[in-house]
């Protein structure tokens, strides 16, 4: 490994900074930090958008007495949670011309309340909203409270001791690991943090890679190839590329996530500046001690990806061939973030676990189960190992197909070819 | 001890590039390796580098494997030229000096210098890609030599210069050795050849056809050339194809250029001529040019009229890669 240096760093040196001058790597930057800290205040902008959004539903009802309870019912169920939205319900006597304002758009809504002849409330709902509107769910749902209400009532329940009936059951939790990040008040926290480190793996795994895989094929299409491959090994040149691209590329993921970050600490004060005391949007308890083995896999398996796709980027003549040899990695990649995402409502499955620790997974899932549930010592150890054994293997392989590679023009770039450049290469 | 290639073979797929390819090349020498396009000189010279790996036989330097030797042993200037052209011309060069531990003083310096000699120097720190052809190929040769190389291989390097070029190229061949340097390089201009190289080689698809001193190699011939001018300006020497198996190859404005095989004296010609009554104007006696060596070996010329004017218009990617 100790020959790799010091040309693995000298093409590092040149790659980064060749990279970073240009004025696309600045704008490109530039307009992600800008997403990454709109990312960072998204909740705050959602609550400002659809903060103030009222839903207006008239309930109609033949029996005036079953109106007017239902209205005050859906009132206190659909207004109880502090989710933002607000419903006005309002009692229409007239069907008739509530039917027109909700066909005018006046009103997003009319209910319909009967009791049929075995005593049974039905709802019929008259609405533009569509399949997917959650209000319409939210009402559907409060419709349903409302008639449970209505039968224990016709049941000879007191009104009064039906609202207990549908208070929350005590359920304690005692975990025999105290250390357990799986607390319920930080679970909703945590699971955000999870999708977001699982997403950015990805985003920074296909990227990067292919900035990588693209920066080889360009060498090799402008020919300066060849004068590489007589100054340096394949094996510096691989080393040095994944090293220069991924520092440039880490570069560009910290000025995001740094955007991203400050829009997160503003947001807490544009709320309470907005929305006055209590517009917490629940993000304060992100557990950050995930981010310092994250980080550590992240950067294995970026390395991992990168070397592979600078391996199979030597054997693309043109910047068309790319997307076809290099497909095979996306398709991994994108294994390995499906994989999380399944796993994540089934984090100790064994099929997640096993996949924990295989390095190209291990990135996605490692910081996933520990966020999620609980991750062994020995998972860690035995994921970082196999981490730097593939890294090795894939150095090795890479650069045979590199050795080969770079040196073939004007055939096709598949993996069969590559595996042919293997065996062949020297 | 000098470079020693000893029957290397390689093949790609079913394509066989070289064939039991064996010469030697004396240190201090400028050396010449003839073909045509696809005679396998690339394979040849990229073997040489260790950059690909013969199917058989081996490659020795003062008597070290190539594989074995430090890769600042050689000095490369491939066929297809190639630089970080968005980089400045300065910048590019100490980045591949630095590849071989060269020191950014001593590769300033000695960058500085070659271009003062190609008289360039204005260009130190423009990008690449804002010269012509001919300024990027003398700043190709410079990243080639900047690491002090003991061998220097050059693929083609005339190819594409224009003559102010090639001369400034030609005599920075010389300044290298005389520095001590070996030089290799490949072309298919025999008049190079001729005014540069003590030694050849002729490869013809994949093998060795000839090699050796040129003086050796000319003599080998075992023939000679007489150039013959009379009044009749070439018109009636139809005569001269009479005699003991001497042909006409040549006919010239001026003159005409016989082919005369070994073991008839030359002298003859001038005799018949005399007999004949002709008026003869010029009678010269001289060994086979290369162009006709090269053609007697391979069947025909190394370049044709066309392979020419493309490699004068045109740098494009006319040369077949191995498969």
């Amino acid at each position: 490994m100790m020959d790799l240096f010091p040309n693995a760093w000298t093409i590092a040196r040149r790659e980064f900074t060749q990279r970073v001058r240009t004025k696309t790597f600045l704008i490109v930057t530039l307009v992600l930090a800008l997403v990454g800290l709109g990312f960072g205040l998204l909740p705050v902008i959602g609550k400002l958008i659809i903060g103030d959004q009222v839903t207006t539903i008239a309930v109609h009802s033949d029996d005036a007495e079953l109106q007017s309870s239902t209205v005050a019912a859906l009132r206190l169920i659909l207004n109880a949670s502090d989710e933002g939205a607000t419903y006005d319900i309002t009692a229409a006597d007239d069907a008739a011309a509530a039917e027109a304002q909700v066909r005018s758009g006046d009103l997003d809504g009319l209910l319909t309340v009967t009791r049929g002849a075995d005593d049974e409330l039905s709802f019929d709902a008259l609405t533009d909203a569509g399949p997917t509107d959650q209000r319409l769910f939210a009402v559907r749902q409060a419709a349903t409270q409302v008639n449970i209400g209505d039968r224990l009532q016709r049941a000879g329940v007191d009104p009064a001791e039906a609202g207990s009936i549908f208070a929350p059951t005590e359920f304690g939790v005692t975990r025999t690991n105290p250390e357990s990040p799986n607390i319920e008040e930080d679970f909703g926290a945590n699971y955000v943090m999870a999708y977001a480190l699982v997403i950015l793996t990805f985003m920074a795994v296909i990227t990067y890679g292919t900035w990588v895989a693209s920066s080889v094929a360009e060498e090799k299409s402008s020919r300066v190839m060849e004068l590489l491959i007589t100054a340096a090994s394949p094996r510096q040149l691989l080393a040095g590329k994944v090293l220069g691209t991924g520092a440039a590329g880490l570069l560009q993921y910290v000025a995001v996530a740094g955007a991203a970050v400050v829009g997160f600490l503003l947001q807490g004060l544009l709320a309470t500046a907005l929305f006055g005391e209590g517009g917490s949007t629940g993000l304060e308890n992100l557990d950050l001690s995930v981010l310092l083995p994250w980080g550590i896999f992240f950067v294995g398996g970026f390395m991992l990806y990168a070397i592979l796709y600078a391996g199979l980027g030597s054997m693309a003549s043109r910047q068309e061939d790319i997307q076809q040899v290099t497909g095979p990695m996306i398709f991994v990649g994108m294994g390995g973030y499906f994989a999380a995402f399944v796993a994540m409502s089934m984090p100790d499955a064994g099929w997640a676990k096993i996949l924990s620790v295989i390095p190209f997974f291990s990135p996605y899932m490692l910081p996933m189960r520990m966020l999620l549930s609980n991750v062994a010592p020995w998972e860690w150890t035995l994921g970082a190992l196999l981490m730097v054994l593939f890294l090795a293997g894939a150095l090795w392989l890479a650069a045979r197909v590199y050795s080969a590679g770079v040196l073939l023009y004007g055939q096709r770039a598949n993996l069969r070819s590559a595996w042919r450049a293997v065996r062949v290469a020297r | 001890m000098s470079l020693v290639i000893e029957g290397i073979s390689k093949s790609f797929g079913v394509v066989q590039a070289l064939d039991d390819v064996s010469f030697a090349v004396e240190p201090g020498r400028i050396f010449g390796l003839l073909g045509a396009n696809g005679a396998g000189k690339t394979t040849c010279m990229r073997i040489v580098l260790d950059i690909l790996r013969a199917d058989a036989g081996r490659v020795t330097w003062q008597g070290k494997l190539n594989t074995d030797l430090p890769r600042d042993t050689w000095g490369y200037l491939p066929e297809e030229r190639g630089l970080y052209t968005r980089m400045k011309v300065m910048e590019v060069l100490r980045f591949f000096a630095e590849l071989y531990g060269v020191s950014e003083a001593d590769a300033t310096r000695e960058v500085e210098d070659w271009l003062e000699r190609f008289r360039i120097p204005e260009y130190r720190d423009r990008k690449v890609e804002e010269l012509s052809k001919g300024n990027q190929q003398k700043i190709q040769f410079i990243a080639a030599i900047l690491h002090d190389p003991d061998v220097l291989i050059m693929d083609e390097p005339f190819t594409g210069l224009d003559p102010v070029n090639v001369q400034l190229l030609k005599e920075a061949f010389l300044e290298m050795r005389d520095r001590g340097k070996t030089l290799i390089f490949s072309t298919h201009q025999m008049e190079t050849v001729e005014e540069l190289c003590e030694a050849i080689a002729i490869i013809d698809r994949g093998r060795v056809v000839v090699d050796g001193a040129l003086r050796d190699v000319k003599r080998a011939m075992g023939r000679q050339v007489v150039r013959l001018a009379t009044d009749g300006d070439g018109h009636g020497v139809e005569w001269i194809d009479g005699l003991d198996g001497i042909s006409i190859t040549a006919r010239r404005a001026d003159f005409v250029e016989l082919r005369v095989p070994s073991g008839t004296d030359p002298q003859l010609v001038l005799t018949a001529a005399l007999q004949r009554g002709e008026h003869v104007t010029r009678f010269e006696i001289g060994e086979p040019s290369l162009e006709e060596i090269f053609i007697e070996h391979v069947g025909r010329p190394a370049a044709d009229e066309e392979e020419r004017h493309l490699a004068a218009s045109s740098r494009g990617d006319g040369k077949e890669a191995p498969r």
